[in-house]
């Protein structure tokens, strides 16, 4: 799949990492991770919160909504470039689950304490530039751009 | 010693000699604080907290806890004991809370008071400081020093979060040098008083307290130290049961679950953490604003809270079930606390803003930090990977971030060393 934004000329940093169907606890991993790469470039702790939270809510989308997926990460000099692409099965209608409080988690996901349906929403408020490219019966793609406050 | 080293007291000592280099500390140690270099343990002083758990990990004795020697009471003509309430779950239940607490007098002090006593109003200020800062949610609780040095040091984005009152040993110090000088007519150079700590962060805080106005107190003993010696006296006090009085209700703050089960009430949520990886888990996830839920955090370095800290002489888990049982069977009293309600409203236990001690920052600029993190993936694909420890470096990450930082050399991995020479036959 074609990614939306066009690149910088170079990735400084990247990270991958897989996230697994249903696995809460692998889940959130990668979204950790990332904060402390970050912490250990220097970025400001506001931008590090921003960036943590958008993360941790689209991976924990992957893990609860879609068949597993990966989580890129490429960082830059000033910003934060993240895609998420899973195995579908895809989003419905993205302006619906856009809004706060729509959900279609299934009980087991509840039972983990999530499907608030604030997930997206929460991510679109944390991010700087936010593109999904999803339809029923397809893989999604989302990805985040977060750029590095100055301190 | 270098710049670094005078700038931060640590209340661990290595000795040299016993050490044999075998990285069991360099494994444990929460902020990747030690490196064995030429078969020796050292310790980063910028990095190092005072968890105490290199001294829990050290078989050969060479991680030592440093505490003062009992002798310095003598410089001081009237000498006073402020007694961590972890001391009382020490003993086997046949030795009472009554004779456990004499027993410390005769070590040679004047005077015994315990933290125990202040526990009650320690809960109201807590409660009052939580609804006077609603703009910060969570509090965190600053009563563990090693979680105040955690969160300097990793976390220095939730500095201002952190209750910024005096501990309650302090409190009392402070409350007792004021009360004896006006009742006894001593003078403040003639009066010594003294700590009676479960854990080396206690001591390291007495010697250099964070954000304290004042130099409260003039020294920390362990209770693992004392302990023998108490153990002496308490035989010839089981005869003579002494009268003492006793506060089995405020015990409370050896626990860190109980602690927070009296803060939480109607308007406050509270929730209890203990043990450092748990602590440092949780503080990642406050960071994140995932627990604004919660008004108050009580995060203790220690299994159980104070109770777990590594100068006491008894398991965590019995100590903290004696304690239970002492809450459960005292009684209540009234305590007066005139004098401490008129310094706390005078903001005599007030403390300054904390200070960060950052550590996780490659560089100060974002492009050499991000140079160094590239060098340090590099280095990190050519290691293998096994985190054995045996370079030194508590994983093969922190070896390629010492390799980066001109700390180490790639030479340093044991494991590459031998596929080398492997390959070299």
């Amino acid at each position: 799949m074609k990614a939306h934004f066009a690149s910088p000329p170079e990735v400084e940093v990247d990270l991958v990492f897989v996230v697994p169907e249903k696995d809460f606890n692998a889940a959130g991993k990668g979204s950790s991770e990332v904060k402390n790469l970050l912490k250990r470039l220097g970025v400001d702790s506001e931008t590090l919160r921003r960036i943590a939270v958008a993360s941790y809510e689209a991976e924990i989308n992957v893990a609860a909504h879609s068949k597993g997926g990966t989580m890129i990460c490429l960082v830059y000099d000033n910003l934060i470039h993240i895609r998420f692409e899973d195995k579908g099965p895809g989003i419905w209608d993205i302006k619906q689950a856009m809004v706060p409080g729509f959900s279609t988690a299934d009980d087991l996901v509840r039972e983990f304490g999530f499907g608030a349906g604030l997930g997206l929403p929460n991510i679109e408020k944390n991010s700087d530039a936010l593109h999904i490219v999803s339809a029923k019966d397809n893989p999604t793609l989302l990805e985040l751009i977060i750029f590095f406050g100055t301190p | 010693m270098n710049e670094k080293e005078r700038q931060y007291f640590h209340a661990i000592q290595i000795l040299e000699d016993n050490c044999t280099g075998c990285t069991a500390c360099v494994r444990v140690c929460p902020t990747e604080a030690i490196r064995v270099r030429d078969r020796k343990a050292y310790i980063d002083s910028t990095r190092c907290i005072d968890c105490g758990n290199c001294v829990t990990a050290c078989q050969f004795h060479a991680i030592i806890p440093r505490s003062d020697p009992l002798d310095i009471i003598h410089k001081f003509k009237y000498k006073v004991a402020v007694i961590s309430a972890a001391y009382f779950g020490q003993f086997t239940e046949d030795i009472s809370y009554p004779v456990a607490k004499a027993a410390i007098l005769q070590l040679g002090f004047d005077e015994v008071a315990e933290e125990a006593v202040i526990t009650e109003f320690m809960i109201r200020v807590i409660r009052q400081y939580i609804r006077d800062n609603r703009d910060k949610r969570p509090i965190l609780s600053s009563h563990c020093p090693a979680v105040v040095r955690l969160i300097q040091v990793k976390y220095p984005s939730l500095l201002p979060s952190l209750f910024h009152q005096e501990a309650p040993m302090s409190i009392l110090t402070r409350y007792l040098r004021d009360q004896i000088i006006q009742d006894n007519g001593i003078k403040d150079e003639d009066l010594g008083i003294f700590l009676i700590v479960p854990c080396v962060a206690h001591v390291t805080a007495v010697h250099q307290p964070e954000g304290a106005y004042k130099h409260l107190q003039d020294g920390a003993f362990s209770i693992g130290m004392i302990y023998g010696k108490v153990r002496e006296y308490i035989k010839d006090l089981q005869n003579n049961p002494p009268d003492i009085d006793t506060y089995p209700k405020g015990l409370t703050w050896a626990l860190s679950g109980v602690q927070a089960e009296l803060v939480d009430c109607e308007d406050i949520r509270t929730l209890s953490v203990n043990g450092i990886e748990n602590v440092m888990e949780i503080l990642s996830r406050v960071e994140d604003h995932y627990l604004d839920q919660y008004d108050y955090i009580v995060l203790r370095s220690c299994t159980n809270g104070c109770v777990g800290g590594c100068l006491n002489v008894e398991n965590p888990f019995v100590a903290m079930s004696r304690i239970k049982k002492m809450i459960k069977e005292g009684e209540a009293r009234l305590i007066d606390l005139k004098g401490i309600e008129g310094l706390y409203h005078e903001g005599e236990f007030d403390v300054a803003p904390l200070a960060p001690r950052p550590i996780m920052e490659l560089d100060k600029d974002i492009k050499t930090a991000i140079k160094k993190m590239k060098r340090i993936n590099e280095f990190l694909t050519m290691l293998p990977g096994l985190n054995c420890s045996a370079c030194g470096s508590p994983t093969c990450y922190a070896l390629a971030e010492d390799i980066v930082q001109g700390k180490a050399s790639i030479e340093d991995c044991v494991v590459l060393l031998k596929r080398h020479s492997k390959e070299e036959e």
